[in-house]
């Protein structure tokens, strides 16, 4: 227990350097843009999208004033970091709203995603790895190959297109976006309570299975298209090292005792081959990210990655690029935290040790 | 020697080779292989009316069909092979040598300076490309704002849809550069050196305290040629390998990015945003087979090829770890 709170604490303390650079990093470069641009971080929480243009324009003079956005460097980094600390993340003329609110209320439905797709892909990775990794050139061993290369080799967007022609426009299994209509009719009315925002979590918390069926419905689709590639990959390094593990003297000794494959491979390889695994799942947290933004573009499900459509407008906001930058890495750290707490479960070395 | 040798012990190796020059001619023959149109040199070439919206089969004209608003499935093909390769070689090689640059001196020079920079390379890493891409996105789209530079989309906002920018007559040279620069590229290389930079800080730490390079610098040997005779060269080889991955994966990153409209200007990702509503209709993949599968192919064939070519590389440089044989 006190190494859990140890190994938090030194998560913690190398989340808030990880984000001093960053923010750093971020402000040195909206340091290019004039200030009008950088006005729009200090805006007010309240700022009120129904603004006349002369209205808007005095507003981003006082802020300029406000916070010597004409100063040096160090000078504004201070000013935007403490109104940072105090929870206004600026505004967004893009969005019409505060950035922070904006981007807090879009999180459920990413999380819902990326939660459903880990718990599935972790499991699957793990478990077909060590499958093909303990038969190694048998049959289930090139099929597994065979479909892990393809898988990686695949786009997601692909996938996401040959998904929707067949599920949703051939067969009218599964659909895009996050409801249907006459769902998001009861989801949006007065007696259905938003406990967490994640669909099928409130669906059943609010005892109407049928909005969790229809949650799921949609949720199918971009699900598997997100954990069919992590699969790949989870599973083609659990496999390599279970090759590896195989030929490790402990497994030879155990044969020697008369234990049975299965519970050689399930017993006593399984956790050594799953846990560098699962580490290159953990160092790659980033990119999984960057895959839940593009599987909820591809279907339409209104999450955080609106945040990065909306900055193609050619509308110059800075609240959103930097908040959503600063939002990721914060997102980033608790992925990893996730998938910190799924190998410790697996490994109990780690569990011992962090 | 033995280097080319251990390369072409294995058929897949070969293939990676044979993937990736396939591509490499086809973009250097585009202009053989489908003549472009003068007035207009974009990879999206028009046959016929662009107000015809229905997607038209293989023809004389356009040996793979058109995609919606009529454009050769062909030309932007054989145009894209170049687009992907420039793309993915640029990115990599500018990544690369910065990743190359931040590893090898943070650890030739270790202690405080080594932890700052590999401090930095971490924060790095925990910050999502797209987030990359959306912020400079906003930095050029601000100055450019302010220049007076407006912009408009045309013909709706679905994916591929092009704009139109009013851009104002005495715009400097710098900002006309800019407004045509395309960010996603800029973003892609400011977001992907660190892994490089790992790489190359093991492998210049494990290299800097061996006899050889002691004995170099005993000898007198200035610290430059140490780090450019010795120690890049001697631990440069996992970072070619991981580069050579890299080209294929950055290119079907890029093409993801402008199939979902976050720019990045990929032919073959334009050209399948195009067809985009004629293949998610009911039989669509099958009946406008044209617009869907030559670019999917093509996509698979760049990003295996490349990675089959890393492989091997990494056969014929890293012998003595072996490889993962997945």
């Amino acid at each position: 227990m006190r190494n859990l709170l140890q190994h938090l604490m030194k998560r913690i303390i190398s989340l808030l350097i990880t984000l001093f650079i960053i923010t750093a990093v971020l402000y040195a470069t909206v340091m290019f843009t004039p200030a009008e641009t950088r006005a729009t971080l200090f805006m007010p929480k309240n700022t009120s999208p129904r603004m006349t243009e002369q209205q808007y324009q005095a507003m981003l003079n006082r802020m300029i004033e406000k916070y010597h956005l004409n100063d040096p460097y160090p000078v504004q980094y201070y000013y935007w970091v403490s109104s940072l600390l105090q929870g206004n993340w600026g505004y967004s003329p893009v969005l019409q709203e505060n950035i922070l609110s904006a981007i807090i209320a879009r999180t459920p439905a990413t999380a819902e995603l990326a939660l459903f797709s880990i718990l599935l892909f972790i499991p699957l990775g793990i478990i077909s790895g060590v499958i093909a990794g303990s038969r190694q050139h048998k049959a289930s061993d090139h099929g597994f190959r065979i479909t892990a290369f393809i898988a990686t080799s695949l786009p997601s967007f692909i996938l996401a297109l040959i998904l929707l022609s067949f599920f949703y426009v051939d067969l009218h299994w599964f659909a895009p976006g996050r409801a249907t209509s006459s769902i998001s009719n009861v989801i949006n009315s007065q007696d259905f309570r938003l406990y967490t925002g994640m669909y099928t979590i409130d669906g059943l918390l609010n005892g109407r299975p049928d909005v969790t069926l229809d949650a799921l419905r949609h949720l199918a689709m971009p699900v598997f298209t997100l954990a069919i590639a992590h699969w790949a990959t989870l599973g083609r390094i659990t496999r390599a090292t279970m090759v590896e593990e195989m030929q490790q003297d402990y497994v030879t000794a155990a044969r020697a005792r008369g234990l049975s494959d299965n519970r050689i491979v399930w017993g006593h390889t399984l956790r050594n081959a799953a846990s560098p695994a699962l580490t290159s799942s953990i160092l790659s947290a980033t990119s999984l990210l960057t895959g839940v933004y593009v599987v909820e573009i591809l279907f339409n499900i209104n999450g955080i990655s609106s945040v990065a459509v909306s900055s193609m407008a050619f509308i110059p906001d800075a609240s959103a690029a930097l908040g959503f930058g600063i939002y990721n890495v914060i997102l980033v750290w608790f992925l990893m935290l996730i998938l910190d707490v799924a190998q410790s479960l697996i490994d109990p070395r780690i569990r011992e040790a962090v | 020697m033995r280097t080319s040798l251990r390369f072409f012990s294995r058929w897949q190796n070969w293939l990676g080779l044979l993937l990736v020059s396939m591509f490499v001619v086809v973009a250097i023959a585009a202009p053989l292989l489908s003549p472009n149109v003068p007035e207009d040199p974009s990879a999206q070439k028009a046959i016929g009316r662009v107000t015809r919206l229905e997607p038209q089969p293989p023809s004389t004209e356009a040996p793979l069909g058109t995609t919606a608003s009529q454009y050769s499935v062909y030309h932007a093909l054989v145009w894209g092979s170049r687009s992907a390769l420039v793309f993915g070689l640029m990115v990599t090689i500018f990544s690369a040598f910065i990743g190359i640059l931040v590893g090898t001196t943070s650890a030739y020079f270790g202690g405080f300076i080594n932890s700052l920079l590999m401090r930095i390379s971490d924060a790095f890493l925990s910050f999502p490309i797209i987030a990359g891409v959306v912020l400079v996105q906003q930095i050029v789209t601000s100055i450019l704002y302010d220049a007076g530079v407006a912009f408009m989309r045309v013909g709706g906002t679905f994916p591929g849809s092009k704009g139109v920018f009013f851009i104002p007559e005495n715009l400097s040279a710098f900002l006309t550069w800019l407004q045509q620069a395309d960010p996603v590229p800029v973003a892609f290389i400011l977001f992907s050196w660190m892994p490089y930079a790992r790489l190359m800080n093991t492998g210049v730490l494990r290299l800097k305290n061996t006899e050889y390079v002691e004995a170099a610098r005993v000898a007198g040997v200035k610290n430059s040629r140490i780090i450019f005779r010795h120690l890049i060269p001697n631990s440069i080889a996992p970072v070619i390998v991981m580069a050579a991955k890299d080209v294929g994966g950055m290119v079907l990153l890029q093409t993801t990015f402008t199939f979902i409209g976050l720019g990045g200007n990929s032919p073959w990702g334009e050209l399948l945003a195009l067809g985009r509503d004629w293949i998610i209709s009911a039989g669509g993949i099958f009946t406008y087979w044209w617009v869907f599968m030559p670019a999917t192919v093509a996509l698979l064939l760049f990003g295996i090829g490349w990675n089959l070519l890393g492989d091997g590389l990494n056969d014929a440089l890293n012998p003595r770890t072996q490889t993962l044989k997945y």
